[in-house]
């Protein structure tokens, strides 16, 4: 026993011969110190804020008074917030939905047959990525317009008639939604071409001598084997559609009539233009819940089926 | 069950010719080994052979049907790969009923193929299992399942004991032959590892830069070499070459001896030589002595471990019925 007490008090201090070479010592969490001080100051206590004040009915300026949860229950009564909700949901069908599966489409054509000059389609297909959302938001404003812009007359040279785009009720959100599809589809690209690449190719041969076709051979090696790349594609592409606001600000500013406000809209537009801070605060709350459950949920599927 | 014949294939793969003129008949039930160093041809042919590639030019025939255009569902083929290929999505029973299921076969026959393949291979307690919870002895013996379940006419075998450790390989050689000998179905089997080729081919088919160097069974192939490159590629280690002027015997053309036909001196042997030792490798129930004599590397066999050090003089003899000769240009048997 005389001998076991001071080895106890070595492992305790964790001495150097204990502990797995590699492991993590205590002073490992200091050198995380700076970057989670940072963090902290950006993200948490934010986040921490935004909670605190969808607590109060304040308007920014005077005094809040305290509401509880009535700003959260007003997220779900408001027409005005659960239309924005709902347009949401909507636009996710346009930025990831969609986006993935012409990006599946591709990566499932790319499998069969190896294109050449695959590098310089990738790079032209990306480039709305890299251009800021300002700069297609406005381009697509113009390409949208009723009189002159660029899609209607090109409708024109066939005869269709054009339409005011942005300004019909029941084309607008559609229309926007399109150019989310513009700028993301890129993205879901380069991730599925550049996974559908890592895939064996012998698979693909077992495949074909089992006597699988082209859409069974996409079904049982191309899409498993993009399990990740679509988990990925969907985590990131949702977050933008949930959390989109610039592009709607430009094009529509959440109109015609409310057709496309989306909640970042509503935290906007309450926050520095109707005095509803603590409003904002819950719908953002709110939003940023709903990101976290989804892409949770997405990650927790393409973990599961691996 | 069907043979299969190569008349004249090749394949071009831009400037390069990956395989020239192949003519090669394998008979019903034949255990041909495809055998070559990487970049052979050996390979190619076999997915020529399966319809993963196109021909440049020639014909190929499963029986009588030439398949120059069949897809490969078509061919009524199935292949073992190196790395297996076993869908990772998939439970072990869905892998063997895969190829099944695409050719339509009744549910109740698929579940009694399935059956009979995991009991002769001894995956039934890993059928619900997936690719990523398997050894890869367990893998490899799901691959060869995968062919065993569809009972076509011809399997393809490329390289796969080759990600196997050397006891595995050794059994799953055993093993492999033991099926093919009960289903009697014909086997085209690639390798680059001559002892798989020489301890499990009927015959063995040696290729080299595209070419077909010689056909036959391993003891043709052993004793009677058509040429130079096929003596030294068979055997380990490999058949020695030297001239009768670099070891200073009275020897015409290019000499080839293979290690149990040089023996420490005794008479009766051509010799005396004497040699400086390079390398000692000693195997325990023998030993294999690199003797470097003038410009020639001679490997000389003793029976059990021999106490031999590098750098020591060795004298030693060549048994004259192992002596071979090839024609020092061409390098063919002569």
């Amino acid at each position: 026993m005389a001998v076991a007490a001071p080895l106890e008090a070595a492992s305790r201090e964790g001495s150097p011969g204990e502990r797995p070479p590699g492991e993590p010592r205590l002073v490992g969490y200091l050198y995380l110190l700076p970057a989670f001080v940072v963090f902290a100051g950006f993200v948490l206590y934010p986040l921490y804020r935004a909670a605190y004040i969808s607590l109060w009915d304040w308007d920014g300026l005077t005094a809040g008074t305290w509401a509880g949860f009535d700003n959260y229950a007003e997220v779900f009564t408001d027409e005005d917030l659960r239309a924005a909700f709902v347009h949401a949901l909507i636009l996710l069908l346009f930025y990831a939905v969609l986006p993935l599966l012409i990006g599946l489409a591709l990566a499932g054509v790319m499998a069969r047959a190896r294109v050449r000059g695959l590098a310089f389609f990738r790079a032209v297909l990306f480039l709305p990525q890299v251009v800021a959302m300002v700069v297609v938001a406005l381009m697509w404003k113009m390409i949208y317009q009723p009189t002159d812009g660029a899609l209607n007359r090109f409708l024109g040279w066939f005869g269709i008639e054009g339409r005011s785009w942005l300004g019909d009720f029941n084309l607008a959100l559609p229309s926007v939604g399109l150019v989310g599809t513009y700028v993301y589809f890129g993205l879901a690209m380069v991730l599925l071409t550049a996974g559908v690449q890592k895939i064996p190719t012998s698979l693909y041969d077992a495949a074909r001598v089992d006597g699988a076709g082209p859409f069974r051979e996409f079904l049982a090696v191309t899409l498993p084997g993009l399990r990740g790349e679509i988990a990925v594609a969907l985590t990131l592409t949702t977050i933008y559609a949930l959390r989109n606001f610039d592009l709607v600000y430009i094009t529509t500013s959440g109109g015609p009539g409310n057709a496309t406000s989306v909640p970042a809209f509503q935290v906007f537009s309450r926050a520095f233009e109707s005095g509803q801070v603590g409003s904002a605060a819950a719908v953002g709350i709110t939003l940023t819940v709903i990101i976290f459950i989804i892409s949770l949920g997405i990650n927790r599927i393409a973990e599961r089926s691996t | 069950m069907a043979g299969v014949r190569f008349e004249g294939v090749g394949k071009r793969f831009g400037s390069v010719e990956a395989v020239r003129e192949l003519s090669l008949e394998i008979a019903d039930g034949e255990f041909m080994v495809l055998v070559g160093p990487s970049g052979s041809g050996k390979t190619t042919a076999l997915r020529m052979l399966a319809g993963l590639e196109a021909i440049s030019s020639g014909s190929i025939f499963i029986g009588d049907r030439v398949v120059n255009q069949v897809a490969p569902r078509e061919r009524d083929i199935a292949m073992v790969f190196q790395d297996y290929a076993l869908y990772p999505q998939m439970t072990v029973f869905d892998n063997l009923a895969f190829g099944l299921r695409r050719r339509k076969v009744p549910g109740a026959d698929i579940q009694r193929r399935v059956a009979e393949a995991a009991r002769v291979l001894d995956l039934e307690a890993l059928l619900q299992r997936r690719p990523g919870q398997l050894s890869g002895g367990q893998a490899q013996r799901v691959a060869l399942g995968r062919a065993l379940v569809r009972e076509p006419q011809v399997f393809l075998m490329d390289e796969p004991l080759s990600n196997l450790d050397a006891k595995l390989r050794t059994q799953t050689r055993g093993e492999i032959r033991r099926l093919q000998q009960e289903v009697d179905t014909t086997t085209v089997y690639v390798t680059h590892d001559q002892v798989e080729a020489m301890t499990m081919g009927d015959r063995i088919a040696v290729m080299n830069e595209g070419r077909l160097e010689q056909v036959g069974t391993p003891e043709e192939l052993y004793e009677r070499p058509a040429n130079r490159f096929v003596a030294g590629f068979i055997g380990s280690p490999a058949m020695s070459f030297f001239t009768g002027a670099e070891v200073g015997l009275n020897l015409p053309n290019v000499v080839g001896v293979r290690p149990e036909h040089v023996r420490p001196w005794r008479e009766g042997l051509i010799g005396p030589l004497k040699g400086r030792i390079a390398f000692v490798e000693a195997l325990g129930r023998e030993t294999f002595v690199g003797v470097d004599v003038g410009e020639a590397r001679l490997v000389v066999f003793e029976e059990g471990r021999a106490e031999r050090d590098v750098g020591d003089e060795i004298e030693f003899g060549l048994v004259e019925s192992g002596l071979r000769y090839f024609d020092a240009d061409s390098g063919a048997a002569l």
